[in-house]
C-alpha cells in the first residue's frame, strides 16, 4: 500500500508567462527567483523549487514544509517579505483558501489532501471515499506524479485516517466513464443548475466563436457554458499581441473581412474603418482604405485591422449574444464520458471550491499549449536561471526595452517571421526616440536567395533581402479557396506535405519594415547575420553568443557579445503539454497527428470521444475541438480568426444536422434575418 | 472571397439568372435593343473566362483573384464581346439597331450589380459560400 504523499495544491499566475499555474506538489516547496539559489534537498527529501521571475521576489523567498500534520510557511528573510491574508508573517501554518503574497505574485491555497484537520481549515468537501483510492490517483492533470517515497512519519499515518479528498477524487480520475448517480451523490454537481447542452472549455476566442455561431442558429444562453479562467474571450490573444509588441492602436496580420464578431465577415474591418473616418469628415483616408481593399495585394499593401477595432469589436458581439451570462470562471481538471451519453467536466472555482458541469455537446478550444524556446537558448536558462537577458517574444519582455531606453545596448533577434518583424520595429522606436546606441543583430539560420521560396505547384513565394512575404500565415486559398478542397480530400500523409509546401516562416510585405532594415543597414546598427547559436554564456553583465555560420569552408565560428537575445522562432508545442489534453488523450487512447495535434473529422469531431448513452439509448454526445490543436488535420488556417470561424461553421453544422438541442441550420432566410439582427445590436 | 472554378461557374449562374436579369427588364422595356441576348452571351463566354481566369489564378502563390482583377476582367470582357458584336454580330440576335452607348450603359449597370452582389449578398445570404471557393450548393 502506497504511503500518502504530504502534498499542497497551489495555484498562482506565472508572472513571466501570465499562465494560470495549478500544481499539486510535494513537500517541501520552495519558491524564489533562481532555481540554484534554492536548496534542492531538505532533510533528505527531494524539494519542489518553484521560479517566480519577479523582480520583488527574492532569490530564494519562501520554504512550505510539513510540520505537525500541517503545512507551515517560513519566509526566508526576504527584504519584500512574504504575506499570508495580507499580514506580514515570518512564519505560520497554511489553510485551504490562504492568499500568500510574495513580492507581487499571489498564490492561493488550493487544497491539503493529507492534512490532520485544522480550526483554520476551509474546506469541508463531503468524502465518501477511502484513503486507498484517492492516494494513487492524486491530480494527474497539474502536477507529475511525486518522485519520492516520503518516510512513513506519524503525520502521515494519523492523516490516513482523516482523509480529504482531492478533485476530482480518484474514482473519476481513473473511470472511462462516470455514472450521473455518482456524481449527484458527491455534492460537488446540481442537476439543473449544472447541465447543459453546450460546453465550451476554455473560453478564449475558439469558444467565443463557436459559442456566436450557436447563438446565432437560436440556442439560448442558459443552455451553454463556457468554463476559462478570463472574462474576456480575447484576454489570452491580446496579451500575446501586447508581449510581442503588437500595441493597440497597431495593425494585426489578419485579413479585413475576417471578423471575429460578425460570421458573414461583411461589413468587413476596412470598410468599417473607412466608415468611421467619412464620418469624421476624414475623406482621403476613407478613401485610401477602400482602395487598400479594392487593389490589396497587387496594387495596395495589405489592408490589415488595428487591434483595438477588433477588440471593441468582439466586446460588443459578447454582450450582444449573452457572453456574461454564459462564461462561468473554472480552472478545467479532467473531462470523462458520462453512463447517459454525456460528458463530466470537472472544475475548480478557486478558493479551494469545485463543481462538476455535466453537458452533451463539448468543444475544446484551449489555445497554444505552450511557449517553445530554441534549444541553446532553453539551455541557458535553465543554466543561469536568468529570464531577463533570455527571452522570448511571446513572453513579456517589457524589461529589456525599459533597459535600452536607459542605457543602450546590444540585442540579437533570432527568427525570420511577422514576430522578428514586430520586434525590429519596436527596436528602432526605441532607438530613435531615446536616442540611445541601440544596437540590433539580427540572426538567421541561413541566406535565403530570390528563388528560394517555398514552391507549390506552378508558383513560388516571393523573396526579398533573405525574407519570406505572404499576407497572412498561410497562403490565402487555404481559408476558402482550392487549397482548402486539395488539404480536406488529401490523405494524412499528404497533408503533412502540403502543410510543408505551404508552411514556414513568413512575414507581411510592409514598405515600413524594408525601409527600416535598410536604414538600420545604412547606419550601421542593424547587422544581418546567418548562423545557428551555438551557445550562450553569462559574463558580468553580458552575454556571449557563439554561433556557427555554415559556409564554402564548412562550419566557421563566431562570437559575439550582447545584453539581451530575443527568440522570436515560434509558439508550438505539442498537446501533450496542457495537462488537460494530456490526461483525455492518455485515457481514452486519442489518435494524434505526429504527436503533435489532435486527429479531427473534417467537421472538426473528436470521434474517438463520442459518448454512448448505456442508460437509455439515447443519441450520443460529442466532443469537438478547435484551434491550434487540431493543426494537421483537414483545414491549415486553424489558428486564425477566419479558421475558428470555418471550423466553428463546420462543427455546428454538424450538430445541426443531428438534431442538437435547440439549434437550428443556418438557412438562407436565418441567416439574413440573424444579419438584420447583428446590424441594429439586437439579441440573437 | 478565394473563388475556385466550380464557384466562380456556379455564383456567375445564380448570379446573371437573379440580379442580371433584374437590371436588365428595364433597358429591354424601355430602349429597343437585344439586352436579353447580350446578358446570355456575357453568360456563355463567362464560363470560357472562368477556366481561363482560373489558370491563371494557378500562377499566384495566394491562389486568391484580388477585386482589382475582377474589375479588368470585367473590363476585357465587355471589350471583347463589343468586338465580336461589331465585327460578327452574335447568333440569334437581331442587332440592326445596335448602340455601343447603350450596351456600355447596360453592361456597367449589371456588371457593378453582380459586383456588388457577390460582394455582399452572397455573403450575407450564404455564410458558407466564401469558405466553398463561392460554391452556393
Amino acid at each position: 500500500m502506497p504511503t500518502p504523499p504530504q502534498t499542497i495544491q497551489l495555484s498562482w499566475t506565472d508572472p513571466t508567462t501570465q499562465e494560470p499555474r495549478e500544481p499539486l506538489l510535494t513537500l517541501p516547496v520552495t519558491f524564489g527567483r533562481f532555481l540554484d539559489q534554492m536548496p534542492a534537498i531538505i532533510q533528505g527529501q527531494p524539494v519542489s523549487r518553484m521560479v517566480l521571475l519577479h523582480p520583488r521576489v527574492s532569490r530564494y523567498h519562501a520554504l512550505i514544509e510539513w510540520v505537525n500534520g500541517r503545512p507551515v510557511l517560513t519566509d526566508q528573510n526576504t527584504s519584500n517579505g512574504t504575506f499570508v491574508n495580507g499580514a506580514r508573517q515570518q512564519r505560520c501554518e497554511l489553510a485551504v483558501g490562504d492568499r500568500i503574497q510574495l513580492g507581487e505574485v499571489i498564490i492561493q491555497v488550493q487544497q491539503i489532501p493529507n492534512a490532520q484537520s485544522s480550526p483554520s481549515s476551509t474546506s469541508s468537501a463531503p468524502t465518501s471515499y477511502s484513503a486507498e483510492t484517492i492516494y494513487p490517483g492524486v491530480s494527474p492533470a497539474s502536477a507529475p506524479p511525486p518522485l519520492n517515497e516520503p518516510r512513513p512519519t506519524p503525520q502521515a499515518l494519523s492523516a490516513r485516517s482523516t482523509p480529504q479528498p482531492s478533485f476530482p477524487p480518484a474514482t473519476f480520475w481513473e473511470s472511462q466513464v462516470v455514472s450521473i448517480q455518482a456524481l449527484t451523490q458527491s455534492g460537488y454537481f446540481t442537476p439543473g443548475q449544472d447541465e447543459v447542452s453546450y460546453a465550451a472549455l476554455g473560453a478564449g476566442l475558439g469558444s467565443y466563436i463557436w459559442i456566436d455561431y450557436l447563438r446565432i442558429g437560436g440556442v439560448k444562453p442558459y443552455q451553454i457554458i463556457a468554463l476559462g479562467t478570463q472574462d474576456k474571450p480575447y484576454a489570452k490573444y491580446k496579451q500575446l499581441c501586447l508581449n510581442s509588441q503588437i500595441p493597440l492602436h497597431e495593425r494585426l496580420r489578419s485579413n479585413s473581412d475576417s471578423c471575429p464578431d460578425n460570421i458573414w465577415g461583411w461589413p468587413s474591418y476596412a470598410i468599417r474603418e473607412s466608415w468611421r473616418a467619412f464620418q469624421k469628415g476624414d475623406v482621403p483616408t476613407s478613401i485610401g482604405l477602400m482602395w487598400q481593399v479594392f487593389a490589396e495585394p497587387t496594387f495596395a499593401e495589405t489592408y490589415t485591422p488595428r487591434a483595438d477595432n477588433v477588440f471593441d469589436s468582439i466586446d460588443r458581439e459578447a454582450r450582444r449574444i449573452g457572453w456574461p451570462d454564459i462564461y462561468r470562471y473554472g480552472s478545467i481538471r479532467c473531462v470523462r464520458k458520462t453512463d447517459d451519453g454525456r460528458y463530466a467536466i470537472a472544475y475548480s472555482k478557486g478558493s479551494g471550491e469545485y463543481g462538476y458541469v455535466v453537458a452533451k455537446y463539448v468543444h475544446l478550444a484551449t489555445g497554444y499549449p505552450g511557449i517553445r524556446f530554441l534549444k541553446h537558448l532553453q539551455d541557458y536558462r535553465d543554466r543561469h536561471q536568468d529570464a531577463k537577458s533570455v527571452v522570448n517574444a511571446y513572453e513579456r519582455h517589457d524589461h529589456v526595452y525599459e533597459h535600452l531606453i536607459q542605457h543602450g545596448g546590444k540585442v540579437v533577434v533570432q527568427g525570420r517571421g511577422i514576430v522578428a518583424s514586430r520586434i525590429l520595429q519596436r527596436l528602432d522606436e526605441v532607438r530613435r526616440t531615446s536616442r540611445q546606441n541601440v544596437e540590433v543583430i539580427h540572426l538567421m539560420r541561413s541566406p535565403k536567395r530570390f528563388n528560394e521560396g517555398n514552391r507549390y505547384g506552378q508558383a513560388q513565394r516571393l523573396v526579398k533581402n533573405n525574407w519570406e512575404f505572404q499576407p497572412f500565415n498561410w497562403p490565402k486559398a487555404c481559408w476558402g479557396g482550392d487549397l482548402r478542397d486539395v488539404l480536406e480530400n488529401a490523405s494524412p500523409e499528404e497533408r503533412k506535405k502540403l502543410l510543408k509546401d505551404w508552411g514556414g516562416t513568413t512575414t507581411a510585405d510592409r514598405k515600413d519594415w524594408q525601409e527600416l532594415v535598410t536604414r538600420g543597414l545604412e547606419q550601421k546598427w542593424y547587422r544581418l547575420l546567418f548562423g545557428c547559436v551555438q551557445s550562450v554564456c553569462s559574463k558580468i553583465c553580458n552575454l556571449q553568443v557563439g554561433y556557427g555560420e555554415v559556409g564554402a569552408a564548412g562550419i566557421q565560428q563566431f562570437t559575439q557579445e550582447a545584453n539581451f537575445i530575443v527568440d522570436a522562432t515560434g509558439l508550438s508545442a505539442a498537446v501533450t503539454e496542457n495537462p488537460l489534453l494530456k490526461d483525455l488523450i492518455e485515457r481514452y487512447q486519442l489518435p494524434l497527428i505526429d504527436k503533435k495535434s489532435l486527429q479531427v473529422s473534417n467537421e472538426f469531431e473528436m470521434t474517438a470521444l463520442t459518448s454512448a448513452d448505456t442508460l437509455s439509448r439515447q443519441a450520443p454526445g460529442r466532443m469537438y475541438a478547435a484551434g491550434v490543436t487540431t493543426l494537421g488535420g483537414p483545414y491549415a488556417a486553424v489558428d486564425s480568426f477566419l479558421g475558428l470561424q470555418y471550423s466553428a461553421l463546420r462543427s455546428v453544422q454538424h450538430l445541426a444536422e443531428i438534431n442538437a438541442e435547440g439549434l437550428k441550420p443556418l438557412s438562407v432566410t436565418r441567416s439574413f434575418s440573424q444579419w438584420l439582427r447583428w446590424v441594429n445590436n439586437q439579441t440573437p | 472571397m478565394t473563388p475556385t472554378l466550380l464557384g466562380r461557374l456556379q455564383t456567375r449562374l445564380l448570379l446573371f439568372l437573379t440580379v442580371g436579369v433584374v437590371l436588365t427588364f428595364p433597358f429591354a422595356i424601355a430602349i429597343d435593343g437585344p439586352f436579353f441576348s447580350i446578358l446570355f452571351w456575357i453568360m456563355i463566354l463567362g464560363f470560357f473566362w472562368d477556366c481561363l481566369y482560373t489558370f491563371i489564378q494557378k500562377f499566384r502563390w495566394d491562389r486568391d483573384w484580388p477585386a482589382a482583377y475582377q474589375v479588368i476582367a470585367g473590363i476585357w470582357e465587355a471589350f471583347f464581346l463589343l468586338s465580336i458584336i461589331v465585327s460578327f454580330g452574335l447568333y440569334g440576335s437581331d442587332f440592326g439597331d445596335f448602340s455601343v452607348f447603350w450596351f456600355t450603359v447596360h453592361y456597367s449597370t449589371v456588371w457593378l450589380g453582380i459586383f456588388i452582389a457577390s460582394q455582399v449578398l452572397m455573403r450575407l445570404l450564404f455564410p458558407r459560400w466564401r469558405f466553398r471557393g463561392g460554391r452556393w450548393f
